[in-house]
């Protein structure tokens, strides 16, 4: 059972360089699959005690490499770029196959 | 959607379980919890001169507490009376004491609630099952980025004898936004 630590922890280790989308102190999702996006990615973590700044190192990256498209609100820029973070942390760590990782890009 | 595309991918290869991105979901949205709000009133109820310090200084009381970080903006606790009841509101938007309330309620964003509960609070609270008396002064205070509220309800009667922490289980979060008040003791035993 995942409890409230890992999440306070990945909410901590990302608020300086890459800080989850936040209004009025609010968590912001503008559509749900990005409160699915977190939850897969806080669930793996925590499944394979992952430390999150491995993974928030690949969100760096991910997010200084995500183009933006026109009209994309900051919220799902940062929810594309934790998508494609979590598939190269599972790429990385060999958890899933490197051909099959490639998901069509936004559908 | 390529998020959806990842955890199906996950899900099938067994790494992960749909039920586990749930809870960490519900975790979020659950994010801080009223349950700050709560201890924060069971203290005022039990200890006078917090409670003298908590009216006259909402931050810093609050934060003695721990529970801090709405922004820089100040934190003004509004007290319940038998003459007196307040209730809050973010006319334009949804401002809210999520330190101590954790993410606000859906209504508690609507336009109905932003609107009218300053044109008929009496109205807006009979709706929520809450009869205020006419001899009472009904209070509306309107939050904003600079101000939030907390309302510090009403002790109950027949809770002499109760701990801090059973106090808190009394207070729901509607009683600190006002549409509410404290429970009654028999309803929680």
């Amino acid at each position: 059972m995942t409890d409230r630590t890992i999440i306070d922890r990945v909410d901590a280790s990302l608020a300086g360089a890459a800080p989850l989308p936040r209004d009025n102190g609010e968590l912001v999702f503008e559509e749900p699959w990005q409160g699915r996006a977190l939850g897969m990615g806080v669930a793996v973590m925590d499944r394979f005690g992952i430390p999150s700044d491995e993974f928030r190192t690949h969100l760096v990256a991910a997010i200084g490499e995500h183009t933006e498209a026109p009209g994309e609100s900051a919220a799902t820029a940062y929810y594309a770029a934790w998508v494609a973070a979590l598939e190269r942390l599972l790429r990385d760590r060999g958890l899933i196959d490197p051909s099959s990782a490639e998901t069509p890009p936004r559908s | 959607m390529r998020s959806r595309a990842l955890e199906a991918l996950l899900v099938e290869k067994g790494l992960i379980s749909t039920d586990a991105v749930d809870a960490v979901v519900e975790m979020y949205e659950n994010d801080v919890g009223p349950q700050n709000g709560a201890k924060v009133v069971a203290r005022a109820w039990v200890d006078p001169d917090y409670r003298r310090r908590l009216l006259a200084d909402g931050t810093s009381a609050i934060a003695e507490l721990g529970f801090e970080g709405a922004e820089g903006s100040k934190m003004t606790v509004v007290e319940n009376t038998p003459a007196v009841h307040n209730v809050i509101v973010c006319t334009l938007c949804s401002c809210y004491p999520w330190p101590v309330l954790g993410l606000p309620p859906t209504w508690y964003k609507s336009a109905a609630y932003r609107s009218r509960v300053v044109a008929e609070p009496r109205a807006v609270l009979a709706e929520f099952g809450l009869e205020i008396g006419p001899d009472v002064e009904l209070r509306v205070w309107d939050s904003s980025a600079e101000v939030r509220y907390l309302v510090l309800p009403e002790r109950p009667p027949g809770t002499e004898g109760m701990s801090e922490t059973e106090l808190a289980s009394l207070v729901p979060r509607d009683a600190m936004i006002g549409t509410a008040v404290a429970l009654a003791p028999e309803t929680v035993r």
